[in-house]
């Protein structure tokens, strides 16, 4: 396999970058993608300054929403409109009739980045994705080369939050307010990461392999962003630098032109606009892997406000889930007429098995359909035709059962508010 | 006198990106024809070589409430305030464990004394006393 070798500054562009981000008069010239990452950071600051200069005119400004439980719509770029949960940097849900479709569209696909500084420019000739660090070779390879020289795989996988459903749970913890739409469920298309390990060749005594985005925090003291698996993960079959998301280039906020798939494990680890993945031959010791993102030392991650678990882990594979995305919340129903109840069940990769609906809180429970399987890390469609019996409001609960044998709790609870796992209920009106 | 050599500098890179961006648009359109109606596809041509976005400028505007000016200078060059306002009320001691976290783990510029002006600031605007829970 022939590398490329004719593009020094691009390699060097996001360390460069990095540097010149903490000076403010610094201004690089190094490559196309600096001069993007130095011109979003005026902006950034130019944005700021406009915030404080405007401050006494608050009435021609937007109004304080007190309460989280207000949400707007909002349309940003390649987005249609989405649920605005924070503008700066972007955190906008997916609403949830989006998930009536099996591949949730990428106009629609929900936006979480954690620092300011995200990318907003790519110039895909200059572009290169790096894969370094403790190797044999290093290479540098552009969009066409990946392409060209691996192979292209797919995988319909879903990208979830370790926040999703956070807003539901009680008592309540800080953090980005997601219902259950900080997820998607979208086909992958790009190499397998083990490939491009192998061409690059992993050295012995290789333990973590880290993965690095083009965002960048606005102070220097922020950590940046890099998550890290541990080479054998890294080197299963299913993890993916995908360049496709349902047979289309990424959105710029879902991570154009390159992400980390990584399917049946929480989309912390799905680095988006992937530039640079470097084997380690020591653990990966960087902040989002040894601070944040950190779960209770069980299965499922749970512990109590009274008892907080000192011992902790990195969150890794999801749990398993089913919500209802028919009927709607507080949706109104009518009375004697067939109505066909939806939703989505998956896991971490096992496959769902079983899902069974209640509507006498928990008492009794009835098998739903399940539609044909679409992949092992795919939503599974699960339906049940619902005559109602009675008027007034009805609470229906689902749970899903894996083929692992795994099922749902009823109490779950974390500091973080991740791996929402709890059995779900929506409350409908009859009428 | 810094801030205006750079704002001349935003607006002439802004004019460049502009460029770039309009570069695509008629790709664009004939991609649009081939979508459903009054949902024009507003993804840009593949084809192009380069991909800009330019991200809405919709911030929250910050509540009035005592030590604003704290809150303003310290917490908003990092992330909007929607980072506050989209949270659900919490009480004091939940919102100085916060702000301690911005400058411990995140390197926040806070002094001790705006930490302090910051923590009655959250408290007042989104403290849980505003949902009947514990009070200041």
């Amino acid at each position: 396999m022939r590398l490329p070798d004719d593009d020094l500054s691009t390699r060097v562009e996001k360390s460069t970058g990095g540097v010149l981000s903490r000076s403010l008069e610094g201004f690089p010239t190094s490559s196309a993608k600096a001069t993007r990452r130095a011109m979003f950071r005026f902006a950034t600051q130019l944005a700021s300054g406009l915030f404080v200069a405007s401050r006494g005119n608050a009435s021609t400004l937007l109004p304080h929403r007190r309460s989280s439980d207000v949400r707007r719509m909002v349309r940003f770029p390649e987005k249609r409109e989405l649920i605005l949960l924070t503008d700066r940097p972007p955190q906008l849900e997916t609403p949830l009739h989006y998930f009536r479709q099996d591949l949730t569209p990428n106009e629609a696909f929900f936006v979480r980045w954690h620092v300011a500084g995200i990318p907003t420019h790519v110039d895909t000739r200059v572009f290169r994705l790096q894969v370094d660090g403790h190797v044999q070779r290093s290479l540098s390879l552009s969009l066409d080369d990946l392409r060209r020289r691996f192979e292209p795989v797919s995988v319909i996988a879903i990208a979830q939050c370790s926040g999703n459903s956070r807003s539901l749970f009680e008592p309540r913890v800080a953090g980005g307010q997601w219902r259950h739409g900080a997820m998607g469920n979208a086909l992958w298309t790009g190499v397998r990461l083990r490939d491009l390990l192998d061409a690059a060749g992993i050295r012995a005594g290789a333990i973590d392999v880290s993965f690095d985005g083009l965002d960048e925090p606005p102070l220097a003291s922020i950590p940046d962003v890099v998550k890290s698996l541990a080479v054998d993960r890294a080197r299963e079959q299913d993890a993916m630098v995908a360049y496709e998301m349902n047979g289309e280039p990424l959105p710029m906020l879902n991570g154009f032109p390159l992400r980390l798939v990584v399917p049946g494990w929480y989309a912390t680890y799905w680095i988006k606009a992937l530039f640079r993945v470097t084997v380690l031959d020591r653990p990966f010791d960087g902040f989002w892997i040894t601070k944040a993102y950190r779960i209770p030392n069980n299965p499922s991650g749970t512990e109590t406000p009274e008892h907080l678990a000192t011992d902790t882990v990195p969150i890794n594979r999801f749990t398993v889930r089913s919500i209802f995305v028919r009927p709607e919340p507080n949706e109104q129903v009518a009375m004697g007429r067939s109505y066909e109840v939806e939703g989505v069940a998956f896991d971490y990769g096992a496959g769902i098995r079983q899902v069974e609906i209640s509507f006498d809180n928990g008492a009794h429970w009835t098998d739903a359909r399940l539609d044909p399987e679409l992949g092992k890390y795919s939503f599974r469609r699960w339906r049940y035709r619902w005559s109602p019996l009675g008027r007034g409001p009805h609470r229906l609960m689902v749970r899903a059962t894996n083929n692992d044998g795994a099922g749902q709790p009823t109490h779950h609870w974390n500091r973080s508010g991740f791996m929402r796992c709890v059995i779900e209920d929506v409350q409908v009106n009859v009428l | 006198m810094r801030g205006i050599p750079a704002l001349l500098l935003v607006v002439a890179l802004g004019a460049t990106a502009g460029c770039n961006a309009r570069g695509s648009v008629g790709k664009r359109a004939g991609e649009m024809d081939m979508t459903l109606p009054h949902e024009p596809s507003p993804v840009a041509h593949p084809s192009s070589p380069v991909h800009s976005i330019s991200l809405p400028h919709d911030e929250a505007f910050a509540p009035p409430g005592p030590g604003r000016d704290a809150f303003v200078t310290a917490c908003v060059v990092c992330h909007s305030p929607r980072y506050i306002t989209s949270q659900p009320p919490f009480s004091r001691a939940v919102w100085k464990g916060i702000v301690q976290k911005m400058i411990d783990t995140y390197g926040a510029h806070i002094t001790p004394t705006q930490a302090a002006e910051i923590v009655d600031y959250l408290a007042a605007t989104n403290g849980a006393h505003l949902i009947g829970g514990e009070g200041e």
